[in-house]
C-alpha cells in the first residue's frame, strides 16, 4: 500500500488536535510525501493557522477544546457545533482552496455527522495507522471522499435505503441512486473502493465519483431523519 | 395468620412466629389489649418489600373507604343533630361540633391513608385515590352546603360561618397530600436532572481525555497488538457505558453481534466492525444469529486482521455479511469430516428455512459469507446480490 504512494508533489497539512502527543505522533507517522506546514489546538488557534497557511488539507479533530467558551466544556459532548464543526465553519469561508479531513476518536455517526454535513471531505479514526492517514489525506487532497463502512451504514439508514426508497434523478439530494445504493452496501460491508470497482464492473473513479456524489448528498440534503437525527443529537 | 402480622412482627423481632401469636393470644384473653395491639400492627406495619415471588400484598380491608364511610357516618350526626335544635339555636356549637370535627378529621384521615399507605398497593393506587378523596369532598362539600344554605340558613348564627370555614379547611387539606406529593415528585426530578447533567459532565470529560487516550494507545501500539485490542475493548466499554446507559437489556440481533464482536476481539488479534442498517425484529437468539456468531469465530480463527460484519435488516428479511482478508478457502476443499462450515452455518440456515453462501471476498482475498433469512430481496437490493454471485466458488445452498 505504502510503497505506490503518490510521490507527485507533498501535501500540505495542518493538524488541529488538543492533544500535543497526538499531534506529534501523527506527525512522525505520515508519510514523506505529506508536509506538515502548522499545528493548532483550539478551535481560535485552527482558524487563525489554517487562514495563515492556506494548506491543502486539514487534519481536524472532532472534538475541540473552544477556547472562549470553555465554561460551557461541561456539556460538550451532548452540546454543539463541536469544535471541528466550529472551525469549519469559521475558517473555510476564508481558505477555498483547503480541504478538511475530520478525525475523531471513533467512527460512531455521533462523532462524525457534524462536521461531515459542516463540510467536512472525509474522516478517518484516530486508531488509524499512518499509512492510512496519509492514503486519506491523499484522497481529500485529490477532491475524493473518504468513507468507512460505519458512515457508509449510516448514509443506507439515513436516506431510507432499507425501505426501498430510490432516487429518480441524479439531482435529487434526499434519495440515493441505485448505483450510490450499492456502491454505499458494499462500503459498508467493507470493501475498498478498487473492490467495490472490480464488483461492479466499474472503474475506480467512478466509484469515487459516487461516493462523492453521496457525501454531497449528506452534507446538503435537508431529508427528514437526517436533520431530525442530527437535531436530537444537538449536532447542527 | 390471618394478615401476616405475627409473621411480620416475628421477622422484625428475629422471634419464631409461634411466640408472638402466643404473646398476643394471651394478651387478648387477659384484656383486649392483645387484639387491639393486633389491629394496630395490622394497620400500620409496612409491607414487605415485594420480593422475586409475586406477593404484592394487598391490605385486605379498605382502610381508606371506612375512613370515608365513618366520615360520611359522623357528618350524617352533624346533620341530624343540627337539625334537631331547631328551637333552640341553628347549629348548636355543643352538640354539633364534635361530629362535624370529627368528619373533618376523618376525610383528612381517609385523605392522607391513600395517598400515602394505599399508593404503592398495586390493587388501589391512583384510581382508588382519587374516588376517595371525591368521596370526602363530597362529604365535606354537603355540610358546608347545608350550614350555609339549608333550611335553617335563615337563622345562620356565628357559629355557621365557624362551621364552613373549619370545613372548608378540611377540604384543602384534603387535597394537601396531593401537594405534597407533586413537591415531592419535584424534587426527585429536580434531582434526577441534576444526576442527568453530572453524568454528561463525567461524560464529556472522559470522552476528552480517557476515549481520546485510549484511541492514541491503539494507534501507537499497532492495529492488532494485544495492547491495541485491550484498548479497545476498553474503549468500547467506556463507550457503551457513557452514551448507551438507556439502551434496552433486550438482545436483538444487532447488539447481539456487537457483543460477540467484542468478546471475538479480545479473545482473537482481530478488529471487527460491525454496522448495522435498519431495524429488525430478529431475535438475538435466532437461528442467523447463531450462524453469523459462528462465521464471524470462523474469521477471527482463520483469518484475523480486520473483519466486517454488515447487517441490514428489513421489516421482512435480515441479512448478514461476514467479511474476512485471510487467505480465504474454498467449501468444497474442506475435508468431509470438518463440519464447522457446511453443518453449523450452511445447513443450520437451510433447516431455519433462510440461505447461506460462502464465497471468495471481493478481489480475491479473504471469505465473505453472506446469510439470508426471511422474504426475497426487493429490486433495490437486486443487482449487488446478482453481482455477488458471479464470485462465488463455493458451495451455495438455498432455502
Amino acid at each position: 500500500m505504502g510503497q505506490q504512494q503518490v510521490a507527485e508533489r507533498s501535501v500540505r497539512v495542518v493538524i488541529v488536535d488538543d492533544h500535543s502527543i497526538f499531534r506529534s505522533g501523527l506527525k512522525a507517522d505520515l508519510d514523506a510525501s505529506i508536509e506538515v506546514v502548522g499545528e493548532a489546538q483550539d478551535v481560535e488557534s485552527a482558524v487563525r493557522v489554517v487562514t495563515a497557511t492556506a494548506p491543502d488539507v486539514v487534519l481536524l479533530d472532532v472534538h475541540l477544546p473552544d477556547g472562549a467558551v470553555a465554561a460551557d466544556a461541561a456539556t460538550a459532548v451532548a452540546a454543539a457545533p463541536s469544535g471541528g464543526a466550529a472551525v469549519i465553519g469559521q475558517a473555510a469561508p476564508l481558505v477555498p482552496g483547503t480541504r478538511f479531513l475530520a478525525l475523531s476518536v471513533s467512527d460512531s455517526a455521533e462523532d462524525v455527522v457534524g462536521v461531515i454535513r459542516a463540510g467536512a471531505r472525509g474522516y478517518i479514526t484516530k486508531g488509524s495507522s499512518g499509512i492510512d492517514v496519509s492514503r486519506a489525506v491523499h484522497a481529500v487532497a485529490g477532491g475524493d471522499a473518504v468513507f468507512s463502512p460505519r458512515l457508509a451504514g449510516f448514509v443506507l439508514d439515513a436516506f431510507g435505503v432499507v425501505s426501498g426508497e430510490v432516487a429518480s434523478t441524479d439531482e435529487e439530494l434526499d434519495r440515493l441512486s441505485v448505483r450510490e445504493q450499492e456502491v454505499m452496501r458494499l462500503i459498508a460491508r467493507g470493501y475498498a473502493y478498487k473492490e467495490v470497482a472490480s464488483e461492479l464492473f466499474i472503474s475506480p473513479k467512478t466509484v469515487e465519483t459516487h461516493v462523492s456524489a453521496v457525501l454531497r448528498k449528506l452534507q446538503l440534503s435537508s431529508r427528514h431523519e437526517l436533520t431530525a437525527w442530527a437535531t436530537a443529537r444537538k449536532l447542527l | 395468620m390471618a394478615t401476616g402480622v405475627s409473621a411480620g412482627l416475628a421477622t422484625h423481632l428475629g422471634w419464631p412466629v409461634g411466640v408472638v401469636r402466643a404473646i398476643f393470644v394471651v394478651l387478648a384473653l387477659f384484656s383486649g389489649l392483645g387484639i387491639l395491639l393486633y389491629f394496630w400492627f395490622w394497620a400500620f406495619m409496612p409491607f414487605e418489600v415485594a420480593t422475586s415471588e409475586s406477593d404484592t400484598v394487598t391490605r385486605s380491608a379498605p382502610v381508606g373507604w371506612g375512613l370515608v364511610v365513618l366520615s360520611a357516618l359522623a357528618a350524617g350526626l352533624a346533620l341530624y343533630l343540627g337539625r334537631n335544635n331547631y328551637y333552640y339555636e341553628a347549629w348548636p356549637f355543643a352538640e354539633v361540633a364534635p361530629p362535624l370535627l370529627a368528619a373533618i378529621a376523618l376525610a383528612v384521615a381517609a385523605s392522607f391513608w391513600v395517598t400515602f399507605v394505599d399508593r404503592i398497593d398495586p390493587e388501589r393506587g391512583r384510581r382508588t385515590e382519587k374516588l376517595v378523596r371525591t368521596a370526602v369532598t363530597v362529604v365535606l362539600g354537603v355540610l358546608v352546603i347545608s350550614v350555609l344554605f339549608g333550611p335553617f340558613a335563615a337563622q345562620r348564627s356565628i357559629y355557621a360561618i365557624v362551621y364552613a370555614l373549619l370545613l372548608l379547611l378540611g377540604i384543602a387539606l384534603v387535597f394537601a397530600p396531593v401537594l405534597l406529593r407533586l413537591w415531592r415528585e419535584l424534587g426527585a426530578e429536580r434531582t434526577r436532572r441534576v444526576r442527568e447533567e453530572q453524568r454528561s459532565e463525567i461524560a464529556a470529560h472522559l470522552h476528552d481525555s480517557v476515549l481520546q487516550t485510549l484511541a492514541l494507545i491503539q494507534n501507537r501500539a499497532g492495529a492488532s497488538s494485544e495492547v491495541a485490542r485491550i484498548a479497545r475493548a476498553q474503549e468500547r466499554e467506556l463507550r457503551s457505558w457513557l452514551f448507551e446507559a438507556d439502551a434496552p437489556a433486550d438482545s436483538d440481533l444487532a447488539t447481539d453481534l456487537r457483543d460477540w464482536a467484542a468478546a471475538l476481539e479480545l479473545d482473537y488479534p482481530v478488529r471487527v466492525d460491525v454496522v448495522v442498517v435498519g431495524e429488525s425484529g430478529e431475535r438475538a437468539s435466532g437461528e442467523i444469529a447463531a450462524a453469523a456468531r459462528e462465521a464471524m469465530l470462523n474469521a477471527a480463527r482463520h483469518a484475523g486482521g480486520e473483519v466486517s460484519v454488515y447487517i441490514e435488516g428489513t421489516a421482512h428479511a435480515v441479512e448478514v455479511f461476514v467479511r474476512d482478508r485471510g487467505p480465504g478457502f474454498a467449501v468444497a476443499d474442506v475435508a468431509a469430516d470438518r463440519l464447522g462450515v457446511r453443518e453449523s452455518i450452511i445447513g443450520r440456515m437451510r433447516r431455519a428455512g433462510g440461505s447461506a453462501t460462502v464465497g471468495v471476498g471481493a478481489g480475491g482475498t479473504g471469505t465473505e459469507v453472506r446469510l439470508r433469512f426471511g422474504a426475497p430481496l426487493t429490486n433495490g437490493a437486486k443487482p449487488a446480490a446478482s453481482a455477488e454471485q458471479t464470485t462465488q466458488n463455493g458451495a451455495t445452498t438455498g432455502g
